[in-house]
């Protein structure tokens, strides 16, 4: 396994466009062992198509990447086999239970899994003879989370994984997001709520117009915005509307 | 290797556990077989009859007046041919005019055979019709000389029925529609629901997955020959006399043939509403004209040319020399050609045609 602060993802003036739209333009990063890193940004600034590149989804029109050591333009199917990818709304087949999907998805990787250990990751294992499209929209990322982890990856890419979903159902993700790390998994996760990154990343890029504009981890950026002479209005209250909501509504997620 | 078969499976169960593609596959032909086997298209139509003439330039007069009956289509061959087509049902009656027949001899009394029990209404009014042309040969050639006589005698002949005709017709059509309608609906779905994105961040190759499919949809295809055939000889009287193998190949021939065209139609299609009207356009001329439900020789010579080389025609026939005629590999060598042209063609397309995303 590879240690603690030893770069797992190097990128290096990545540059994607779609015919005259730069959608990715010279973006560089690199991100290290057992690190949850965020890629932050609103709508079309280029965070699923920089991850979509990485995933060799998409071919690149200029630059490098590296990941564990492969270089992902050349040895696109040797990288396939050690990532693990949830991609922003794409689904799974009908008619296969949860573990056949898993017992499937496995094999595509030439492993025999364990399902239920899978499902057990992400709190699924009462589900694994239900279908897709029987789960609540918290246990379908959460299965898409198991997914990904059939090939025992080195690095796991998550593409807006708590986008639609109620309170509840994101800090139980952020929970399962957290335990894969513990576990000695390296994250890269594309989101556009700022509590989410703050709570989970130890470091973010924030990205607009297909650019880095930022990266840092986020107290850092927060130290940087105040030190700079920054004040909200409004004097921060000692609870937000979402604590209120949680308090009155609980922790316990819904969806099962 | 393994990961092609364990693909395979995993469709096929994803197939056998959606309802409807069962009941579309497989229940529905099936019905429309044992529908159409209740209708009967009984009637006495036109009187096929084989004419063997052995007796020459003798047998001329006979045979040009037999032919202006307009209820009596006639086909001429030598005894052993005619004998062999009606005993495979082809004709109702074949009639002899031996050799020594003369229209003025007389004394030469000439012979017709035909199914009798099987088709007493067709062989009667044959043997009537027939009798009354002799007599005007004979009263023609030498008035007042003695008629000959025809007497019609027994003969065992394969009793086709509709069914028989129908039968592979029907195999032919869900053929067809499973390999355009059922690939192309899926894959147009699997593609705008991202499902086929997530396979491919996995190590499989794209082709692994079109083979899995293609193997998949062409073992349903052999199951489903294996029912309508089964259930056509025990409980339709089907005459199935054909070389199982044979019907196989050309099964697969034509599935291969159909499934190219679906996964072009799936490649240029965004979605499943672009689907459905690309392929009733496609499948529903070669329904009304390939000679599914009824025989293309009431088509019009130019209609008649013009599909003959439908690959649904090719199919169609194909299947149902093999299977009711017994024909051999050389017989529908025709039809194998055409369906591996049809195939080249489709699959040349699918692989032009055909998008990921």
């Amino acid at each position: 396994m590879k240690q603690s602060g030893d770069i797992v993802l190097e990128v290096r003036e990545l540059v994607k466009r779609y015919g005259d739209t730069v959608a990715v333009d010279g973006v560089s990063f690199s991100v290290r062992a057992r690190e949850i890193f965020g890629i932050l940004g609103p709508n079309g600034a280029g965070k699923t198509t920089t991850l979509e590149c990485i995933e060799t989804l998409r071919p690149v029109d200029a630059g490098t990447i590296f990941l564990g050591g492969l270089n992902v333009r050349a040895q696109a199917q040797e990288v396939k086999r050690i990532i693990g990818v949830q991609l922003q709304s794409s689904s799974f087949f009908d008619k296969l239970s949860l573990s056949e999907l898993l017992v499937l998805f496995g094999e595509m990787y030439g492993r025999h899994v364990d399902p239920l250990a899978l499902l057990d990751e992400v709190e699924l294992r009462d589900k694994s003879r239900s279908q897709v499209v029987q789960l609540s929209g918290g246990q379908k990322q959460r299965f898409s989370i198991a997914a990904a982890l059939v090939n025992d990856p080195v690095v796991m890419f998550l593409d807006e994984p708590t986008t639609g979903l109620d309170p509840q159902a994101r800090r139980h993700l952020w929970g399962v997001i957290k335990r894969i790390r513990s576990e000695g998994k390296t994250v890269v996760i594309t989101t556009h709520y700022m509590d989410e990154a703050e709570e989970l990343c130890d470091r973010v890029a924030i990205m607009d117009a297909g650019k880095i504009i930022a990266m840092a981890p986020p107290h850092e950026m927060i130290d940087a915005l105040v030190a700079g002479g920054f004040r909200r209005e409004r004097v921060e209250r000692l609870a937000s509307l979402e604590d209120v909501f949680l308090n009155l509504t609980g922790h316990t997620i819904r969806d099962e | 290797m393994r990961i092609q078969w364990m693909l395979t499976l995993a469709s096929l169960k994803m197939f056998i556990r959606q309802r409807e593609a069962i009941l579309w596959t497989i229940l529905f032909p099936l019905l429309v077989v044992i529908l159409f086997g209740f209708v009967r298209f009984n009637g006495v139509g036109k009187i096929e009859l084989g004419v063997v003439n052995e007796a020459g330039a003798q047998g001329a007069d006979l045979l040009s007046r037999i032919k202006a009956v307009r209820t009596i289509e006639v086909s001429e061959g030598t005894r052993d041919s005619e004998m062999a087509e009606l005993g495979k049902g082809e004709r109702d009656l074949v009639l002899i005019i031996p050799a020594g027949y003369a229209p003025a001899g007389g004394a030469t009394d000439l012979t017709a055979f035909g199914d009798l029990e099987a088709k007493p209404q067709v062989t009667q009014l044959g043997g009537l019709v027939l009798q009354r042309v002799l007599d005007e040969t004979t009263f023609a050639a030498a008035p007042g000389v003695r008629r000959s006589t025809l007497s019609t005698l027994p003969f065992k002949s394969r009793n086709l029925t509709y069914i028989d005709f129908l039968l592979p017709g029907i195999l032919s059509m869900s053929i067809m529609q499973m390999g355009i309608f059922g690939v192309a609906f899926s894959f147009v779905s699997l593609k705008k629901r991202g499902i086929l994105r997530r396979l491919w961040v996995t190590p499989i190759r794209p082709g692994d997955f079109i083979i899995a499919q293609v193997a998949m949809r062409l073992l349903v295809l052999l199951v489903q020959m294996t029912i309508m055939v089964g259930v056509g000889v025990l409980f339709l009287n089907l005459h199935f006399i054909g070389n199982l193998a044979l019907i196989c190949l050309l099964g697969i021939l034509g599935g291969v043939v159909f499934l190219g065209f679906g996964f072009s139609l799936a490649g240029i299609s965004k979605s499943e509403d672009q689907v459905a009207p690309l392929a009733n356009i496609i499948t529903l001329p070669m329904l009304a004209l390939s000679g599914i439900f009824f025989s293309r020789s009431n088509l019009p010579g130019f209609v008649r040319a013009a599909t003959s080389v439908f690959p649904l025609t090719f199919l169609a026939d194909g299947l149902r020399s093999v299977a009711i005629d017994g024909a051999a590999v050389a017989q529908v060598m025709p039809q194998i050609l055409g369906l591996a042209l049809w195939g080249a063609v489709s699959c040349a397309l699918a692989i032009r045609l055909f998008r990921w995303e």
